[in-house]
Parts: structure tokens; sequence; C-alpha cells
């Protein structure tokens, strides 16, 4: 076998100039929420890191910025809204997402006032998130 | 009791049905590829319906005023069925320890490791042909390793040896495999594997494969190699056999795997399948993808005279044939090796080297036709697993395909590997839909577009193209297998079809809207079904990132889990209060008991008011043209105080009764012609457990009204139909409120989905909130002034009547159409008169 080597990008006069993905972070310990979503969004055109354990998440998240996170609210060993605190704190302009099981008036009122973007209760449906991420690109202006 | 706490019982049990049920179906939707949901959904659900199920049965004991033992018993049995299957692995559903390989597939991959369960979804869901066997289930493991005290032993190894880090891991895996190789087997177990070879093996005529089927082998580990499989086994060895495959599950290199991969937490159990050796005149392997650059759209086929095992050994002269991926599948190149020897069964057991006679030692393995049918089938097995895949395959004299095993293809070509390019490359492909649809199975795949008409046939339906229809229909499994997507323009996500296409995996989106308009007859699409997109042209970076998912949704753990307890749940097999068979302890499932509950509190309130008529003073049968048989329970003000015993219509002051029944009455409206019902479609309504006889409107049996002079509760059964009307008029605007639910029917699923889609064409039109789950169509509509409500009530009664065995007659989509006009046309008329 042939090592790996990049496809080379259409390149030429016409070709548009290449724009950054925008970047989502996935943090649930349900495996199977970050099975579907990271393949979902790398289909879709996204950069996507998805972690199981906030500890790891957290590291990453003091590594690099990322545009968009989407995090679940109950986990073992770290809370996910000390987790969302703790992303707005590093980066005011990340947008975040939260996906949770237990959704109710009071946690989602915490999580607004902690500077949430949107509340998603679980299930949920793959077209509303990924409306939701839009909806983050078109206000950012990430997207023309 | 007093009568008020009896009526208050009755009507918080038809709440809780009514709740029940949509939380059923809630759960039934979320079997489609459309939403994300972890174990704690499931784990909720069940609880929460668990809950409801149990208040609703202690609701009827108490309406009752009896202990109902019967009915709690059965709710507790199907509650353990449920809590068995939540509790994973060890409860496994099957407790005998030899499985037919006809009765397997993935949903008993636990029992039977994964490769058998492969083996099993290629015999048993697409229908190829594979070895005749059966599987010794994970299960059996179990019980032989305890038995012999060695599943503690094995656990206690294993966990040393991941502490210890692998030292002395040579000598620990060799003494552990001797005592598995040498230990006894339950006498029970022994007989029974020993007779099922037997049988297998038509008393010796056919010698035996004895294959390692672990948890895990095949699946996101390959363990390749590995673990052992004997072959040429006589059935008077097998149990020797079945012992050294047990065995190899604790093997070096298995051991160092599973230390490497970090499994060493998770128990191991090895399923054991056994399979009749194929005679094979040709064998060989084909990898969907040919692991080379230059040639990034082939499969590669080797083939080799004899038995296969040289071929993946690796140790054969073989033919080497490259083939495109695309159909027609065109032969790209070939190899051919001089082939001296070959593998060759031998009677007394076991197999031998022999000699290739000279004329054959430099011909082809494999004709154009054989290439070409093997390129289909491994085709069909990628698009169905998802992933590239390593088949081993054999010819037999017959010259008939059989599918040894298909396995993942651990060696990812180049090309396949997932590109950061994948969605620029969708990006700038032209989009023909986008955002409208459900997805019915998740997944994404290309071919040319073929539009079907209703009623036409589907024989010559072309291999490899997209299906597109108007409606969704049962009738398209049949070409299924030939098809590589399906888009419908209205369907639902629990319908008929979109459980084929799911065990079946083809991606499908149904409820599109627009797809048979747009798209056109032979149009090159890729239908990206987790996206809802179609774009034009063969998006092949799309394609190939499908199959290097990390995770094939439907081998979830939470897809299998919830598929299975819905079984316990979902079906309805209790549907004729007067069989036999309707008793607490016919009820299979939390949907039978909310049935008989239903049923049961509809009678007590019928019979009490009949035989207590102080208690419920207003109860009276109503007196009307209408074949109805309809009890009505004044509960205030809702008939005039002055009527006798046989109240009249006249006699009603419930304004929306008085409206139902109007639209009921209306010229035209109440079908009384009898129906013709075909024999299919009569066919299918006996396996529905109803009786034909049902429909005539003497065996209607008794429906119920209950009323007070703004409030209407309706159920009505006419037939094989049950209808629900709940309704609120007259108050305030804000409380104005129609709650309307019909379910069931005597015909197949295809015209009762047909005539639920009519039913849910007209809701609409008069601005309900439709809803359409499988046969059931849910209507809400609220808060109009009082006069439109009655509008709509009339309309309600001219819909019961019209629709009723309206099914049997919609033997086409246009049909369907036609009747909506039709009725609209009616209702309008009637209206202004």
């Amino acid at each position: 076998m042939t090592p790996d080597t990049p496809e080379t990008p259409a390149s030429g006069p016409d070709a548009p100039a290449q724009r950054p993905r925008t970047s989502i972070l996935v943090l649930d310990d349900e495996p199977i929420v970050c099975k579907r979503l990271k393949p979902f969004f790398q289909k879709a055109g996204y950069e996507v890191e998805a972690f199981n354990l906030p500890a790891e998440a957290l590291s990453r998240v003091e590594e690099r910025r990322f545009d968009v996170v989407i995090t679940d609210l109950k986990m073992q060993g770290l809370d996910g809204l000390a987790f969302l605190g703790k992303v707005k704190a590093l980066y005011p302009d990340t947008d975040v997402i939260v996906i949770t099981g237990f959704a109710t008036m009071e946690t989602a009122r915490e999580s607004f006032r902690k500077g949430v973007f949107d509340f998603v209760a679980k299930p949920f449906k793959l077209a509303k998130i990924l409306d939701g991420v839009r909806r983050i690109e078109k206000e950012r202006g990430l997207v023309p | 009791m007093p009568f008020s706490v009896l009526f208050k019982k009755f009507k918080s049990i038809l709440e809780r049905n009514n709740a029940i049920l949509e939380l059923i179906a809630d759960m039934g939707d979320k079997l489609g590829g459309d939403y994300v949901y972890d174990r704690q959904y499931i784990f909720d659900s069940c609880e929460k319906l668990g809950d409801q199920v149990f208040k609703l049965v202690s609701d009827l004991s108490l309406l009752c005023q009896r202990k109902n033992v019967a009915l709690f018993n059965t709710f507790e049995r199907i509650q353990q069925q449920i809590q068995a299957e939540l509790a994973g692995r060890r409860a496994l559903s099957r407790p005998d320890h030899i499985l037919p390989l006809a009765e397997l597939t993935h949903d008993l991959a636990d029992e039977g490791g994964n490769k058998m369960a492969n083996v099993g979804d290629i015999r048993n869901i697409l229908g190829f042909t594979v070895p005749e066997g059966f599987v010794i289930t994970a299960g059996a493991y179990f019980e032989v390793m305890e038995r012999a005290g060695l599943r503690q032993q094995a656990a206690e190894t294993t966990r040393r040896l991941c502490d210890s880090q692998g030292a002395e891991l040579a000598a620990e895996a060799e003494r552990l495999g001797r005592t598995i190789r040498e230990m006894p087997l339950p006498k029970g177990l022994a007989r029974a594997i020993e007779q099922a070879a037997k049988r297998l093996s038509e008393g010796g005529r056919y010698l035996l494969a004895v294959r390692s089927s672990a948890w895990g082998e095949d699946g996101e580990s390959s363990f390749a190699g590995m673990y052992e499989s004997v072959l040429g086994v006589a059935p008077g060895d097998i149990l020797a056999a079945y012992r050294r495959v047990l065995a190899s599950l604790f093997c070096e290199e298995a051991l160092r795997y599973r230390l490497h991969r970090e499994q060493c937490g998770e128990e191991p159990a090895m399923a054991v399948g056994v399979m009749r050796m194929v005679e094979a005149t040709v064998s060989g392997g084909l990898y969907t993808y040919a692991p080379l650059e230059e040639q990034d759209q082939a499969m590669v086929v080797s083939a080799a005279w004899g038995l296969g095992k040289p071929i993946v050994d690796g140790t054969a002269e073989t033919d080497t044939y490259l083939v495109g991926r695309e159909p027609p599948h065109t032969l790209i190149s070939s190899d051919i090796a001089a082939k001296t020897t070959m593998l060759c069964l031998d009677p007394a057991g076991g197999t031998s080297t022999c000699d290739v006679p000279p004329p054959e030692r430099d011909a082809p393995c494999l004709s154009a036709g054989q290439l070409d049918r093997l390129a289909r089938t491994a085709m069909a097995l990628e698009r169905f697993f998802k992933r590239p895949l390593d088949v081993e395959w054999a010819l037999t004299d017959a010259d008939e395909l059989v599918i040894l095993q298909a396995r993942p293809l651990s060696i990812r070509p180049r090309y396949c590997a997932l590109s950061a390019d994948a969605a620029d490359a969708a990006g700038d492909a032209p989009v023909l839909l986008s955002g409208r649809g459900i997805t019915a199975m998740g997944g994404v795949s290309s071919g040319p577009v073929h539009l079907v008409t209703e009623g036409q046939d589907l024989s010559d339906f072309p291999y490899g193209a997209i299906l597109v229809a108007r409606h969704s229909s049962p009738r398209y499994a049949k070409v299924m297998p030939k098809c590589r997507g399906i888009i419908t323009d209205v369907g639902s996500a629990t319908g008929h079809m979109a459980t084929i296409a799911r065990e079946l995996r083809v991606p499908t989106l149904v409820g599109a809207g627009s797809a048979t308009r747009t798209l056109r007859q032979g149009q090159e699409i890729t239908l990206d079904a987790d996206h809802i997109i179609v774009y034009e042209g063969f998006v092949e970076a799309l394609c190939r990132n499908e199959l290097v998912r990390e995770d094939v949704f439907e081998e979830s753990w939470e897809y299998r889990t919830l598929k299975r307890v819905l079984r316990h749940i979902s079906p309805l097999t209790l549907l004729d209060p007067k069989a036999d068979s309707f008793r607490p302890e016919g009820c299979k499932t939390f949907h039978d008991i909310a049935r008989y509950v239903h049923q049961r509190a509809v009678d007590k309130l019928i019979s009490l008011s009949e035989t207590h008529q102080e208690l419920t003073k207003g109860a009276r049968k109503l007196a009307t043209q209408l074949p109805l048989g309809l009890t009505v329970i004044d509960v205030e003000g809702g008939l005039d105080p002055a009527a006798g015993n046989d109240a009249t219509e006249d006699d009603i002051r419930c304004r929306p009764l008085r409206a139902i029944l109007d639209g009921m009455n209306a010229t035209g409206m109440w079908e009384t012609a009898p129906v013709a019902v075909d024999m299919s479609s009569f066919m299918s309504s006996v396996t529905r457990t109803l009786s034909a006889d049902m429909a005539h409107p003497a065996a209607m049996g008794r429906n119920l009204a209950v009323i007070s002079k703004e409030y209407l509760n309706l159920h009505l059964r006419l037939g094989y139909h049950f209808t629900v009307v709940d309704a609120f008029l007259g108050g305030s605007v804000n409380d104005n409120v129609i709650f309307f639910r019909f379910m069931g029917g005597v015909t197949d699923f295809t015209r009762r989905s047909r005539r639920a889609t009519l039913v849910a064409a007209v809701l609409e039109h008069f601005d309900f909130v439709a809803e359409i789950k499988g046969d059931m169509v849910m209507g809400r509509v609220k808060k109009h002034p009082t006069r439109a409500m009655l509008d709509k009530m009339f309309m309600l009664g001219g819909l019961i009547g019209y629709t009723r065995q309206l099914d049997a007659k919609l033997d086409s989509d246009e049909a369907g159409q036609r009747h909506l006009e039709l009725f609209l046309n009616r209702i309008a008329a009637v209206r202004e008169t």
C-alpha cells in the first residue's frame, strides 16, 4: 500500500479560496452521541472533535479554541454547566449548545444565564442540532 | 362507591391510555434515522411507560372493584421481559444453547457472536446462500466454563496478565488453553451438540466446519486469524473441535490483542458456529476495495480450485481479477496463475492437498458470468454492512454461489480513508432537494433515478437504481435488495416500508414532498439521507465516507436494545373483544394491556349505567337511524331532562354531539353499501386476528359517549376502526378544543396508510394539526370560535361516516386523491344546505 498523500485540491483561476471550516467540539459521556454527531457533522463539512470524558475535553479546550461547543449537562466527573462556564471564560465568543436528557426550567435558565446559545433536549433530531450550528455560523458571520 | 368517583377513574383511564399510545409511538419513531438518543432515553421511556401501564391496571382494578390479579401478573411478566432486555448482555434472550442459523440475525449478535450473526444476516435478511448450520451460543460458553469452574479462573488469569503487563503470558495462556481443551462438558449440552452435528451432517454424509464467533470478533476489532477454525470435522469429533475453538479465546495472540486494545476489563465470550463444509469446485476471497492506489474504484477477487483455506492463508497460487465497483462491474484485468495443487475434502475427515488435473492448471477459475454474480453479491453485502468487506465465498458443482463469511476489511485502501475534502466535494455538487423529509434509514448512496408509479410492475426494476415514488409502500420490499436508495414524496418513518428499509439498511427518505416532480427518470443522483439532501450526479467522496463511519448506528447497543424492548411494548395482538384470547393472560405487550383495559373500562361504564340507573341517572341508549349502538352517559345537562329512557337525537342538548351526529346523518355521508374486500386484503385482515363478520353493523357492539352541555367524549368502534373524539366547545374561545384519533382498518397496510393519509389531509384542510404514526392518525384543533368548531364537529361526523371501510376501496394512490376531493365536495355541499 502507498502511504497517504493528501488529495490535491481543485486549483486554477476559478477555484474558490479555501475558507476555514467551522470547528465543533462535542462532549457527551454517552458514546453513542459522539459516535453519531461526529460523522454527521464531518460529512456536513465541519471540523469535529468528540469526547466522552469531560477531563479530556477540558484539557483540549485549554489547548485550542472551537467555534462551537456542544455539551451534555449531566456527566460523571464534571458538571456540564461548569464546563461551559470554563469555555465561556476562556473564549467568550465560542457559542455553546447544551444537550441534555434532564431538561428542567431551572437548568435551562441557568444555562442561558451562563451565555448558552441554544438548549436542546435529548432525544433530538439531527436536523435540529445542525440548524442550531448554522444559526451560530450566520450570527457570527462564519459563512458568507 | 359514588358514580362520580368511578367516572373520574374512567376519565383517568382514557387520559392514561392516550399518554401510553403516544409514548409507544414516540419510541417507535426513534428507530428511524432522524434522532439521536442515548441509553438514558431508553431507560427513562421504559420506566415512564411501565409506570403508566401499572397505574392503568390499578385504575381498572378500582373501577371494577376487584383485585384483577391476572392482569397484574401479565403486567409483571412483560415488565420483567423488558427489564431483562435492558439489563444487557447477560440477559441473553435465547435460553437454548443451540441456535439454528435460520433464526440468527444481528439482533442476536450477543448470543451468536458477530461473525455468525453476519452470516445469519446474509442468509436471513439479504437472502444469499450460506452453508447450512447452527451456533453454539455465548450462553453455552458461560455455562460450560461455569460448570467446569473455569469462568472465575479465566477472568482472574486475564486480570493478572493485564496487571503484570503480560509477563508470563505465553505460559499462562498455554496452561489455560490446555485446561479448556480437556474440560468436561455438561452432559445435556454435549448430547445436544452431538445430535445437532449428526443431523447437520446427515449422519456423516457431510463434514463440518467449526468456526469461532467470539464477542467483538469481526466487529470493531477483527481478531483476524487469532481464533481457531477447525475444518473437515466428522460429527463424532464435534466436541473436541468445540473445545479447541473455545480454548483459542485465551490463546497468546488473542490475549495480547486484548491487552493491547485495553479490552481486558470486558468479559470475553466465544460462540461457535458449526456449518456444513461446502464441496467447493472453486473458492476464493474478495475485497470490495482493492488495496491499490491506481485502481481505487475496483474490487479484487482471488480464486483457486478446491477449498479456500490456502487462499486465505496465502499459500496457494491464485487467479486475480480486478472488477469495477459500479454496475455493470466491468472486468479491468485478470491474472491467471498456474495452479498445480488444491485443497480437497478427505472423505475420512479433514482435508488433504491434491494435484490439479493438467487441463485446468492454466485455465481461469471464473467465467465472466460468475464474476458478475460475485461482484453484485459483494456490493449488496457492502451496502448492507456499510463497510468495505473481505468476503470468503465458494462455488459448488451445481454452480451455486455460497457466501462463507464477510468481515470488515481491516486494510483500508488509501482512497477509502476519511478525507477532509468530502464535504467540499459535496459542496460543489448541485443540490436538487434539501431539508424536506424524514430519514427513515440513514446513509449515503448514489445511482440513477427510477421513478415508480402506483401499481407498476416492479419485476424490471434496474439493478443499482434509486427508487423514487409518490407514496411509500411495503410492495417495494421486493426490489430493495436491488435498489440503492428510496425517496418518497409521502410516507412515515414508522411505516412498514421504512421498517423493511432499516432491516435491509437501504438509505431511505420519506415525506420529501416533491421528489417525483423534481427528479427525472435515469438522472444520476446522490442521496444523503442523514442530511436530507439530494445532489445531482455521483458524489464519490460522500459515498466513500459512508464506508468509513466509525459506527453503524443499527449495530449500536442503543438501537438494538430499543428494537428489542419495543417487541414487548408496541405490537397490538389483542384486537377482537369477542375472541377467547381477549383476556389478561392473552396480553403479550403493553399495547395489548392498554387495549384490554380500555375495552373493559368502556364496557364497565356502560354496564354500570345500564344496571345502576340510579347511579348514573343520565345514561341512555340513544335511539337513532345510524347503526352506532351508542350509549350516552350524561354527566351534566347533555340531555333534555324530560327525555325518557329511550332518548332520541332530539333530546340531545350536548352541542358537540349534536353537531357530529348531524354530520353523520348528512345526506350521502354514511356509506351503507356493502364493501367488497378482495382476497389479499381479506387475508391480511385475518392475520390481524379480526373476524370478517365484525364489519356487520349488528356486530358492532356498544359504543359510548360521555356528555355534558359543552363536553363530548366519544368512543366508537365501527367494524375495524377505533375512533376517539374528545371535545369541549362553547365556553370561552380559549377553552375550545377538539381532539380526534383514528386507527385500525380491515385491509393491508398500504391501504390503511392511504386512508390515514386521506384522513390527515382532510383534518389539515379543516385547520387541525394532524400527525400520522403508523396507522394511527391524530388531529388537534384549538381556540377557534365555537361556531367554527361546531362546523368542524359536523365535518368529523361526515368523515367518520365517509371513511368507514373506505380503506378497502383505496386500491391506488389516485383513488386516495379522488376520495379526498369527493369528500371535500360533498361536505361543502351539505354544509351549504
